[in-house]
């Protein structure tokens, strides 16, 4: 979301009178997004712990019904009382953001997988002083809170070219790459790098999409990594890509739709903590793709449609170790492109 | 940078010397299995310096690689002339925990 939509977001945001509860650990966290939450209307702050409890029975008896909890990683998985179970008992359906600045302590997936965590925000640290409407943050709470669909362009300057290909055969992959490669134009080792984590991103999630997604019934792969291989009379994928002079985006859709929801923070987290499958070939594929974006985006219509992207930035975090966000969406059959087979 | 790949195994005075070329994918896979049975001495150096893009796939591949020499030869394994991206990469997928960085 750019800076120049900042009145048209809070607008919108004030129009839909949503309650948004904006859980912390303890003052200093609170202090450290207060900038960065501001421009979110109907917001309620409350600190995790013993009381929470009793805080929400409070709001419900007000008939405060929140659409949306953001909960900052100082309080869960970090902190002693994980707020979970208590928001949950007290608002099944609620929607959850958990958020956490770029520079915070590491974070085991673990827990979150298990606590079925489908958003995770990593705020740059550069941007918590900036515009929040550019944030990637104010970005997923508007989005969730109006419905909206993530889309690539979010993260470039407004009017950046986004250039779309169709893939017909895995001919095409290093050609595609190549493309991309020659998006991210300039000299030196900052863009040279940038270059390479594109040219290598391209190559995994395309290799997802032409390996990876087609299953037959029973969910048994239909064809091996490497082989050459036209797509199926029906099958679609696409690729997406736009570079704005300092973040590079990109994405890929197949047509299978074929990757389990819960299988993707599985993924993630088994690999994370090295349980994940070592010499399994192709197995670390959307780890690598996670751990080299900024923010990964997974949507998925089941049966029908994935799509799995991001953006990385040209002044981004080089620390493999790194802290990166997700977001995970099912969305259901009918609002997603018409499926191929 | 080359995007056909070759491997070639060198005898060198106490160690052997593996020479990688090109991209590290799925075409690499008979390539990466032909290395074990070159190896003949204890100490095995990797030079990536003419390696290109390295995917999960030739990540997957090298693992298979080193582990089978560690084990089937037993020798140690160090590589060297890796660049930035492919530093961050083998630093979380574990490729170090099996072949140690050249000094």
């Amino acid at each position: 979301m750019h800076a120049h939509s900042l009145l048209s977001t809070k607008e919108t945001l004030v129009r839909k009178s949503t309650t948004v509860l904006a859980v912390f650990a303890d003052a200093a966290d609170e202090k450290v997004w207060e900038q960065e939450l501001a421009d979110i209307p109907n917001i309620i702050r409350l600190r995790g712990g013993e009381s929470l409890s009793h805080t929400l029975s409070t709001l419900r008896r007000l008939g405060l019904e929140p659409g949306l909890v953001l909960i900052s990683t100082r309080v869960y998985p970090h902190g002693d009382h994980n707020p979970l179970p208590v928001l949950r008992r007290h608002f099944p359906a609620i929607k959850l953001i958990l958020f956490s600045a770029a520079d915070a302590p590491p974070l085991s997936l673990s827990p979150l997988k298990h606590n079925a965590i489908k958003h995770l925000v990593v705020e740059p640290a550069g941007e918590r002083t900036g515009s929040a409407a550019g944030s990637p943050l104010m970005l997923a709470v508007f989005n969730l809170l109006t419905d909206r669909q993530w889309q690539m362009a979010d993260y470039l300057r407004p009017g950046t070219p986004v250039r779309e290909f169709d893939i017909h055969s895995s001919d095409q992959k290093e050609a595609l790459i190549d493309a991309l490669t020659e998006m991210v134009e300039g000299d030196g080792p900052e863009l040279e790098l940038l270059r390479q984590k594109g040219a290598l991103l391209a190559d995994e999630l395309l290799e997802n999409a032409i390996y990876g997604a087609p299953r037959r019934e029973g969910g048994a792969k239909m064809f091996r990594k490497g082989e050459q291989r036209r797509l199926l009379p029906a099958e679609h994928i696409g690729f997406r890509a736009g570079f704005d002079g300092t973040t590079l985006a990109m994405e890929v859709s197949d047509s299978w739709g074929s990757l389990p929801p819960d299988a993707v923070i599985e993924h993630l987290a088994s690999n994370q903590d090295g349980s994940g499958p070592a010499e399994e070939a192709g197995g670390r594929g959307l780890f690598i793709i996670w751990r080299f974006l900024d923010q990964l985006h997974v949507t998925i219509a089941p049966g029908r449609q994935t799509v799995v992207g991001g953006h990385v930035r040209l002044h981004g975090d080089d620390d493999p170790s790194a802290l990166k966000g997700f977001h995970i969406i099912t969305r259901q059959p009918e609002c997603a492109a018409p499926h191929n087979a | 940078m080359a995007t056909v790949t070759s491997i070639v195994v060198n005898r060198e005075t106490g160690w052997d010397a593996v020479f990688v070329h090109g991209n590290i994918d799925a075409q690499a896979e008979e390539l990466l299995k032909g290395v074990e049975a070159q190896v003949t001495r204890h100490q095995v150096r990797f030079d990536f310096s003419e390696a290109g893009r390295i995917n999960s796939m030739g990540i997957a591949l090298l693992l298979r690689c080193f582990k089978n020499i560690k084990e089937i030869r037993q020798a140690e394994i160090t590589v060297s002339g890796l660049n930035t991206m492919n530093t961050m990469l083998f630093k979380m997928t574990g490729v170090f925990l099996l072949a140690k960085p050249a000094e």
